[in-house]
């Protein structure tokens, strides 16, 4: 899971921006490119000192203006879960396939062995490409 | 094995995913948290990440949870050696007790080095710096 695509994924969610000058954005994500650009919605900006605040109904911020952005804890769980469901759904697509000419090959041989050879090994791939 | 990969950022941050890192930022903050991804910007992704002030022999935490740092303004990503990291001969305290003498130091460094390249500007012929600090 790259850094933008984490930031792809949080949209809608509530975040805190934080400028390169120190001046903050606290609202929701509405949308994000891959450049960082963003664009929030119901923002409270605070000024670099935190004494001053601003209320926006929305906001742009140019991606190379910020500093970081804080995201919601829960949301990296989240993803990870959405991508080992995704995983799950290509993983038996895919299986369908590749069970077919393994019957017709080895009818003999036991179906179990064919399919006991594509699963594993096609599992194992995913996960590995998965840590990221 | 380490001859293999190249020197990129990919190359060399591969081995830190899921270890808890240190992270200097351009503004002097620093970071201590969990690696979780990064890209060819050195954009980071930290997780249960704390901030960190010193002050003497004194240091705090501030939990923050999770970070997306955009990598222009990471200075230093440092491993934690979780055998030593209790070592330290540092008194942790609570952060908002030390969080004025930190706010205080870092005060009196900018003015003593806003006076320092005042004189070198007046008097040695320097030019004028761009108020950058250290200059990350």
């Amino acid at each position: 899971m790259l850094p933008l695509s984490l930031l792809n994924a949080a949209q809608n969610k509530p975040m805190l921006v934080e400028l390169k000058n120190g001046e903050t954005c606290n609202g929701h994500l509405i949308n994000c490119d891959n450049f960082m650009n963003i664009t929030l919605r119901d923002v409270y900006q605070t000024n670099s000192d935190g004494d001053r605040f601003w209320k926006l109904k929305e906001c742009y911020i140019r991606g190379s203006t910020i500093k970081y952005l804080r995201i919601p804890d829960i949301l990296l769980d989240a993803v990870k879960e959405e991508q080992v469901r995704a995983r799950e759904v290509g993983r038996n697509t895919r299986g369908a396939h590749a069970g077919g000419p393994g019957n017709r090959g080895g009818r003999g041989a036991s179906t179990r062995g064919g399919r006991g050879r594509g699963g594993p090994m096609r599992g194992g791939r995913g996960r590995g490409r998965g840590v990221q | 094995m380490d001859s293999l990969i190249p020197f990129t950022t990919s190359g060399s941050l591969v081995d830190c995913v899921d270890r808890k890192m240190l992270v200097i930022l351009r503004d002097g903050r620093k970071l201590h948290g969990v690696l979780r991804s990064y890209d060819q910007f050195a954009n980071l992704v930290l997780e249960d990440t704390v901030e960190r002030i010193y002050h003497e022999n004194l240091f705090a935490e501030s939990w923050h949870g999770l970070f997306l740092i955009r990598g222009e303004n990471v200075v230093l990503l440092g491993e934690i050696d979780l055998d030593r990291e209790d070592d330290i001969l540092l008194r942790q305290v609570e952060f908002h007790e030390l969080e004025p003498f930190h706010k205080r130091a870092i005060e009196l460094k900018k003015q003593n080095d806003d006076s320092k390249s005042q004189i070198l500007y007046e008097q040695k012929g320097f030019c004028k710096e761009g108020g950058e600090g250290d200059g990350y």
